[in-house]
């Protein structure tokens, strides 16, 4: 047995040493570290300056907008419900606002491992989904009708996403199997099904689903305009997470599946318990890649006219006096991108530490 | 292997999904009778926009439609129903504007849309009236002191680099052998800001944008328009071919607003004129004398209700791109006729 080889660290020099050795080596080195630090101290002055020291903050200054240079974040505080609710009526924002908190934290629950059973993730997405929808469409508990088409915003991103990823989650799993099957015809028809909507942009998914279908489908079939797009959405990310669940069932020695066969294991307690979960580990990354993704991706819908958050930004500041201060509202609303996606990516890391994606 | 087999059956695909919007669009276009859908329905769909469209879609700070397009649907809802309660506003694209109202997803498209040949004839569409005209102008400093063409001789004009306005300019002035640099810009942004930064002495575009542009200024009034219109695009609502009952009611309706201006009769006072009309055009339009609503398949109040609730045309273009909003566009061209524009109301008998 060996004992543990026991070598100490080299002396660690102080810092001023190292940052010495690494930014003023040499009279050059020293002129281009000074002028890096000044360009970057200047930009970061810049932003800084910009963003909080000669902005202005309230609806009612307005007017002293046009005589500062700083962001003009009064188009915020004046518009803000135009960025968040879409269309949604005034008096009902609570219920957009109860209705996102509900969704949000259904997405921030199911991250957590206790609910990762099927009875418990189906369970808490009914729930959350139903409760978001009924404070949305209402029609029950005295709630007024508010139909699709007012909403927006925020609001509207989110559901599109969740949709998208509730629907489509199951589906790719099934796709990822199907195009695994045994079965020659299925395996065909669904590795032809997802080949061709990987083929196809999403826009046009999108339009189809939107334009063409009701000239296709009669009328009890169709349904708002804004459930086609979803599941148009939901079809072509699954598709794709498809091939990524597949690349993970790939990554598997087929010998696993055949030790299970031996001890007598059924096909779904194969692929519930020796499949499907060393799938998902191994393709974690580009199974959270594909929802970072998607997303981002939901602001497409506005060309075929929701209005998501995107269009709600352009809403907000294309009236009157705020047509000039596009790029506050821009700013505003990538900051809620950067808030969802780099909590889901961070969430993305955290899972491949715990479940140690990488190591054998 | 199947990569190659799934791009031809895209493709097959995709087109063959054009061809049938194509055949669709005739087959929509051929059974309607718009109104009794609207009515079954309970409710009118018309067009609105992903985001906005200044003055004519925009979105107010307590998150309802307005402007000056969304005031002709709520007239048209209006119209129908009796009440603006049974709009309902579909935010679509521009690109998306057509198909949808070929699919059904809207019944009419009041939204900035100009009068073209290929739209009417291909589309399987049909317009109403034009009930605004867009001119295309030029925009220059106050203090140049005149709003007369020749102002700008040996000056500069900003344009959009490779757009129809900048190509008009250029015909424009060089047919009137006045001597104007033209200095283009790929985006719209770009364009207002050099001019706002004294870049050069004049900006062209469409007269609403430059309305939106001109209130964005430090100071609005420091701004105006030139006296002479460079180009003239004709606005109108469109509809889905072979529903003459339905354009028909999308021209009173404008006609409506038009008359009750021509006779005085504004969203304050038409009740007075309906208790003592003054003569027998007003006596029909607003219902006192039946006809107006039957022969539409309405009710005989309907303009009766369009003017006292969304108001009569200067009221709508006041509100909205006019001297009530903040915009503050001069109405020129789209007062009526006896004003010195070219609105002409038809002769209701």
């Amino acid at each position: 047995m060996h004992s543990a080889p026991s070598y100490s660290a080299p002396p660690r020099e102080p810092l001023s040493n190292r940052l010495k050795s690494l930014f003023f080596n040499s009279p050059l080195d020293a002129l281009v570290t000074l002028v890096c630090l000044f360009v970057f101290s200047y930009l970061i002055y810049s932003i800084v300056d910009w963003a909080f020291l000669s902005s202005v903050w309230r609806a009612e200054d307005e007017a002293t907008c046009r005589e500062t240079d700083g962001a003009c974040w009064s188009v915020i505080d004046a518009r803000h419900r135009i960025i968040f609710f879409g269309l949604f009526p005034y008096e009902e924002h609570w219920r957009s606002t109860v209705a996102c908190v509900v969704m949000i934290l259904t997405m921030i629950a199911s991250c957590v491992s206790w609910f990762w059973t099927t009875v418990r993730l189906g369970v808490l997405w009914i729930a959350g989904f139903g409760l978001f929808y009924i404070l949305m469409h209402g029609g029950i508990f005295g709630l007024s009708v508010i139909t699709p088409e007012r909403w927006g915003g925020l609001a509207l991103t989110i559901f599109i996403f969740a949709a998208v990823s509730i629907i489509g989650m199951p589906l790719s799993v099934l796709l990822a199997l199907g195009r695994r099957s045994k079965l020659p015809v299925i395996a065909r028809l669904i590795g032809l099904l997802i080949d061709f909507v990987r083929s196809l942009p999403l826009l046009t998914i999108l339009f189809t689903a939107a334009v063409i279908t009701p000239f296709l489908l009669p009328g009890w079939l169709l349904g708002d305009k804004l459930y086609r797009v979803i599941a148009g959405f939901a079809l072509f990310f699954a598709c794709y997470q498809a091939e990524n669940i597949r690349a993970g069932l790939q990554s598997i020695p087929s010998g696993q599946d055949e030790a299970g066969l031996t001890l007598g294991l059924n096909y779904w307690q194969r692929v519930s318990r020796i499949q499907l979960p060393q799938a998902f580990r191994n393709s974690l990354p580009a199974i959270v890649n594909q929802f970072v993704i998607t997303f981002k991706e939901t602001s497409i819908v506005t060309i075929v006219g929701f209005f998501e958050i995107l269009a709600s930004g352009a809403a907000a500041y294309g009236t009157g006096v705020w047509t000039v201060h596009y790029i506050e509202v821009y700013v505003f609303i990538g900051l809620i991108y950067f808030i969802f996606v780099f909590s889901l990516s961070r969430y993305g890391a955290h899972l491949e530490k715990k479940l140690r994606v990488g190591h054998a | 292997m199947n990569y190659k087999f799934a791009r031809v059956l895209s493709t097959v695909a995709t087109s063959s999904l054009l061809a049938l919007t194509a055949v669709a669009s005739t087959a929509h276009a051929a059974n309607g009778d718009t109104l009794k859908t609207v009515m079954d329905r309970g409710s009118l769909l018309c067009s609105g926009h992903n985001g906005s469209f200044p003055p004519f879609v925009q979105v107010t700070d307590d998150n309802k439609w307005s402007g000056y397009d969304i005031d002709y649907c709520r007239a048209m809802a209006v119209a129908i129903f009796g009440s603006e309660e049974n709009l309902k506003v579909v935010p679509i694209s521009w690109a998306q504007r057509f198909p949808s109202l070929q699919s059904g997803d809207i019944d009419i498209i009041i939204k900035a849309t100009g009068w073209t040949m290929g739209r009417d004839t291909e589309l399987g569409i049909q317009f109403s009236i034009p009930y605004f005209v867009g001119a295309t102008n030029v925009m220059m400093p106050k203090e140049l002191g005149s709003t007369t063409p020749e102002t700008l001789e040996g000056g500069s004009l900003c344009a959009n680099a490779g757009t129809s306005t900048e190509r008009l300019a250029a015909n424009f002035f060089q047919s009137r052998g006045i001597e104007v640099e033209m200095i283009t810009f790929e985006k719209a942004e770009e364009t207002r800001d050099a001019y706002f930064a004294g870049r050069c002495d004049s900006i062209v575009g469409w007269g609403p944008n430059l309305a939106v542009t001109r209130q964005s200024a430090e100071n609005p009034d420091d701004h105006v328009m030139m006296d002479t219109a460079l180009a003239l695009e004709p606005e109108s609502a469109a509809m889905r071919q072979g529903d003459d009952n339905w354009v028909d009611i999308a021209n009173w309706m404008f006609a409506a607003t038009w008359i009750a201006e021509a006779n005085g009769i504004t969203s304050e006072n038409v009740d007075d004129h309906k208790a003592n009309p003054a003569d027998s055009t007003v006596e029909k339009l607003l219902g006192v004398t039946p006809g107006i609503g039957e022969r539409l398949g309405l009710s005989d109040d309907w303009a009766y209700n369009v003017i006292k609730q969304i108001g009569n045309s200067a009221e709508i273009f006041d509100r909205n791109i006019g001297a009530g909003s903040v915009y503050n566009l001069e109405r020129g061209l789209n007062s009526l006729w006896s004003d010195g524009g070219v609105i002409v109301p038809m002769i209701l008998d």
